[in-house]
């Protein structure tokens, strides 16, 4: 088994991480599709408000690429479209009638599965509407199912917090993963499954097709870390990459002729009223997985990661992609002289509070910590790259529209892990610039 | 603290678009914060961010400055009663210096804030906060003798050729400080030249209340002998240069005290330790190589024990606070070595080959500010050979 090492990144020491424990919830009211969270450039709307839909209708599908559809995570009657600035569809929502009707997609059984070719595999995919959950690198978008890909990356992963277990997702039925690898190399020539090398569970339960072992801090685990680590040539960089719990959907609708909704939550954070796991369905209202009532005001939800993910509203709902949901404090005290202060409780990845002098896990809330200033060029944002950009000088080179230059720097190679504006004392938002950049680089191509 | 919350609470109006006093925010906002902290939150991912933040940062940086200051008042009443041949108590020797120098201290900051605050105001910026260690460090190199209005000359002309012409903080590509020291040392070498120092002798009436002597660095330049013992002749054995405890500008004498400020700044991940220990490197092994080269008729300066560089004139001051500076250093790790072994072996070379300058650190640093961005241009453009290409 090949193993590869990142020296970089950030471990954080936070405290809320959920435990062990496994939830299983009731079914909500209703469920959405968040679709501006979704990777496609203009939704074209196949219902109304109103229309009944089955689990497994369609429900809209990208204007520009008529086959990437996304279908309704559950049956009922969809009662609101909501809009957001600009006329954009924000979400679909779905009231619930519980009866469960669903759309019938073609079943494989097994060997049927073994026989396909690669185009019944595509199709089926397609169809069954899970497309989206295969994603390019290095723009994250969705890829052409007509291209073959150097390789797909799957990783059983779950450094960034707060993610759920993978031990504890791959319990439930350990040979759906075993398929849906099966699946993804009818996709690839080669497919690359990854996990921590302290993650002895999965090793144990999983070893068998987990072909690679990382080993280092957040975000070692993400794809485009792996990529950059193990690439020999330029010839990779338009690798796929499938989150594991997005494979598991795969591989159940292909061996069931159905389109599963199970999800597992990791609900963490210290304003987080339970820190526990949850298993409920795709696009569950925010307020089925935390008790809104019980959270402190002034609190953030964020979905899918507190380095990467973004704020909701109370009334918001889970998107297709995301599985973890943070609760963590956004209300400042004044903390007079904070500036001199030893700090035994302040989270920094720096030397420069006391906190460092205790193996302990800290709270972090949503504070910026301080102003933004001009780029000292102290280089703490190169010492955390998992990549080896040295961001400052990137973020010049955008700031001067140099495209040859910053791509020389590696801007597609950026995992937009927002370690540097994590640590940068200046509070400079580079991971954001990056972002911006790379989708304007997208937009030209 | 609730009073002081509240009086803040109750004056921010004033100072918020529409208030009387709007275009003095950016005061306002930095004064509020320094007390209180900064409440703002992210408004984007990632949405957590380090406790660590540019002011504490610079915060960290004055108080590793201040050993050096405090040891410099008292130093400088010490050598003020020693050379007035009364007794040189300690509190004495505090109360003295701290006469002398205080008032250049308040000058330099007084200065260095008020252009700092004019070009806040006309760019509508926020303040730097970096002026605060610029002008803690300016004084502590000057010699206690310096007339006040030339404190603030030089550190206007620091502030405002070294920096702000280049947009402020963050664009500048000298280190402000010693830009203010090098135009002081060139416009009115008699007072600054350094082949004498500079003594302010206590309660004389005289017009010229200083007295001068050779610096351990014109001794050496000078001796025919071998050079430690000219040294030790003078009175500047090696402990007593390890010390400081001798005529010398402000607060640059003492090594021992940079190399405290040095762990200190290098445990808390602040200064770079690759400049400080290439620069030593780079002194240590360019006055070895010229202890080789060294033939008979070589001047005595050539055989000098090379320890003896790290520890007179302002190389370890320079080294420790003024190459470190991370906006004029170069940004890679690799090019930071680069600059300290060429600062090292600069200042030795300019100490004993150029006649002409006694002190060769100051110089040796803005030489290498001046190569930073090309060392980094050199090493960026290594690294980014490495990579495989993605387009
Ligand atoms: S440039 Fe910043 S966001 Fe991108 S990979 Fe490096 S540290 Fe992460
Ligand atoms: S961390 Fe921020 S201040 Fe430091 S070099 Fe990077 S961009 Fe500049």
């Amino acid at each position: 088994m090949q193993k590869i090492h990142s020296k970089r990144g950030i471990d954080f020491r936070i405290r809320g991480w959920p435990g062990e424990r496994l939830i299983e919830l009731d079914d909500p009211d209703r469920v959405a599709v968040p679709v501006d969270k979704l990777p496609v450039a203009k939704a074209g709307l196949l219902v109304k408000p109103g229309d009944r839909v089955r689990l497994g209708s369609v429900l809209f599908a990208d204007k520009k690429r008529p086959w990437l559809k996304f279908l309704s995570p559950g049956a009922g009657r969809v009662s609101q479209i909501n809009y957001g600035p600009r006329r954009v569809i924000k979400e679909l929502v779905i009231d619930l009638d519980g009866d469960e009707k669903y759309v019938d997609f073609e079943r494989f059984s097994l060997a049927g599965l073994r026989a396909a070719g690669r185009r019944e595999i595509v199709d089926a995919i397609v169809a069954g509407g899970l497309w989206w959950a295969l994603r390019r690198l290095p723009f994250r978008d969705v890829p052409d199912p007509d291209v073959v890909p150097p390789q797909i990356l799957v990783g059983l992963a779950a450094k960034e917090p707060f993610s759920p277990l993978v031990e504890l997702v791959l319990r439930d039925d350990p040979d759906l993963l075993r398929t849906g690898i099966e699946i993804l190399e009818k996709l690839a020539p080669k497919v690359i499954v990854y996990t921590h090398a302290d993650n002895h569970e999965v090793l144990r339960t999983a070893g068998d097709v987990v072909n690679l072992v990382v080993d280092g801090r957040y975000p070692a685990d993400d794809p485009a870390t792996v990529l950059y680590r193990t690439k020999q040539s330029a010839s990779e960089n338009r690798s796929w990459y499938i989150d594991y719990q997005d494979l598991l959907l795969v591989a159940g609708l292909l061996t069931t002729g159905r389109l599963p909704t199970r999800r597992i939550f990791a609900v963490g954070g210290t304003r987080a009223p339970s820190r526990v796991h949850f298993r409920s369905r795709l696009g569950v209202p925010v307020s089925h997985l935390v008790d809104i009532r019980a959270i402190e005001a002034g609190s953030r939800l964020i979905a899918g990661g507190i380095l990467r993910g973004y704020s909701l509203e109370p009334d918001g709902f889970m998107g297709i992609f995301e599985t973890g949901l943070a609760v963590l404090p956004a209300n400042r005290e004044a903390e007079f002289l904070a500036l001199f202060r030893p700090g035994f409780n302040r989270p920094t990845n720096s030397r420069a509070f006391a906190s460092r002098l205790r193996r302990r896990e800290l709270e972090y809330d949503c504070g910026r910590q301080g102003p933004e200033r001009a780029c000292i060029s102290c280089m703490y944002c190169a010492d955390v790259c998992p990549v080896d950009i040295l961001p400052q000088m990137l973020y010049k080179a955008i700031l001067a529209q140099e495209v040859e230059e910053y791509l020389a720097h590696g801007l597609l190679d950026c995992v937009r892990c927002g370690l540097c504006s994590y640590v940068c004392p200046s509070k400079i938002e580079l991971t954001e610039n990056f972002e911006k950049a790379k989708m304007e680089y997208a937009r030209q191509q | 603290m609730n009073w002081l919350r509240k009086f803040f609470d109750n004056q921010r109006r004033h100072f918020q678009p529409g208030g009387k006093w709007e275009r003095w925010e950016f005061l306002f906002e930095p004064t509020e914060k320094f007390l209180f902290g900064w409440q703002q939150l992210t408004s984007g991912p990632p949405h957590v961010r380090d406790s660590l933040n540019v002011q504490r940062y610079m915060v960290f940086v004055i108080l590793a400055l201040l050993p050096c200051l405090f040891f410099g008042i008292y130093n400088v009443g010490y050598q003020g009663l020693l050379a007035a041949g009364r007794p040189a108590g300690l509190w004495p020797s505090i109360l003295l210096g701290a006469g002398k120098v205080l008032p250049l201290v308040v000058i330099s900051y007084a200065f260095g804030l008020g252009w700092e605050v004019l070009f806040s105001y006309v760019r509508r910026h926020p303040i730097s906060e970096g002026v605060f260690v610029t002008a803690m460090l300016f004084p502590l190199t000057l010699p206690p003798t310096t007339p006040w209005w030339q404190v603030a000359l030089g550190i206007s002309f620091g502030v405002v050729i070294g920096k702000e012409i280049f947009g402020g903080t963050g664009r500048n590509f000298l280190n402000p400080a010693l830009t203010g020291r090098a135009f002081l040392y060139f416009a009115y070498p008699v007072q600054m030249s350094g082949n004498a120092i500079w003594t302010a002798v206590a309660g004389s009436g005289r017009a010229v209340d200083a007295v001068s002597a050779a610096t351990p660095l014109a001794v050496a330049a000078s001796g025919t002998g071998p050079v430690e013992k000219a040294l030790a002749d003078a009175g500047y054995g090696f402990a007593k240069l390890f010390t400081g405890l001798y005529p010398a500008s402000i607060g640059a004498s003492s090594t021992l005290l940079c190399v405290a400020g040095a762990v200190f700044l290098v445990a808390l991940g602040i200064a770079s330790w690759r400049i400080i220990a290439g620069g030593a490197a780079g002194i240590l092994a360019t006055g070895w190589l010229l202890n080789l080269l060294a033939g008979p008729s070589a001047p005595a300066f050539w055989k000098l024990n090379p320890v003896f560089h790290l520890v007179m004139g302002g190389a370890a001051f320079g080294l420790v606070f003024m190459a470190t500076d991370p906006v004029s250093a170069p940004d890679t790790h690799a090019a930071r070595w680069i600059y300290g072994l060429l600062i090292g072996a600069l200042t030795v070379m300019i100490r004993v080959l150029n006649p002409a300058f006694p002190e060769g650190i100051m110089l040796a640093i803005l030489f290498g500010n001046v190569f930073a961005p090309l060392l980094d241009y050199m090493v960026v453009a290594l690294r980014l050979k490495k990579r495989i290409p993605n387009v």
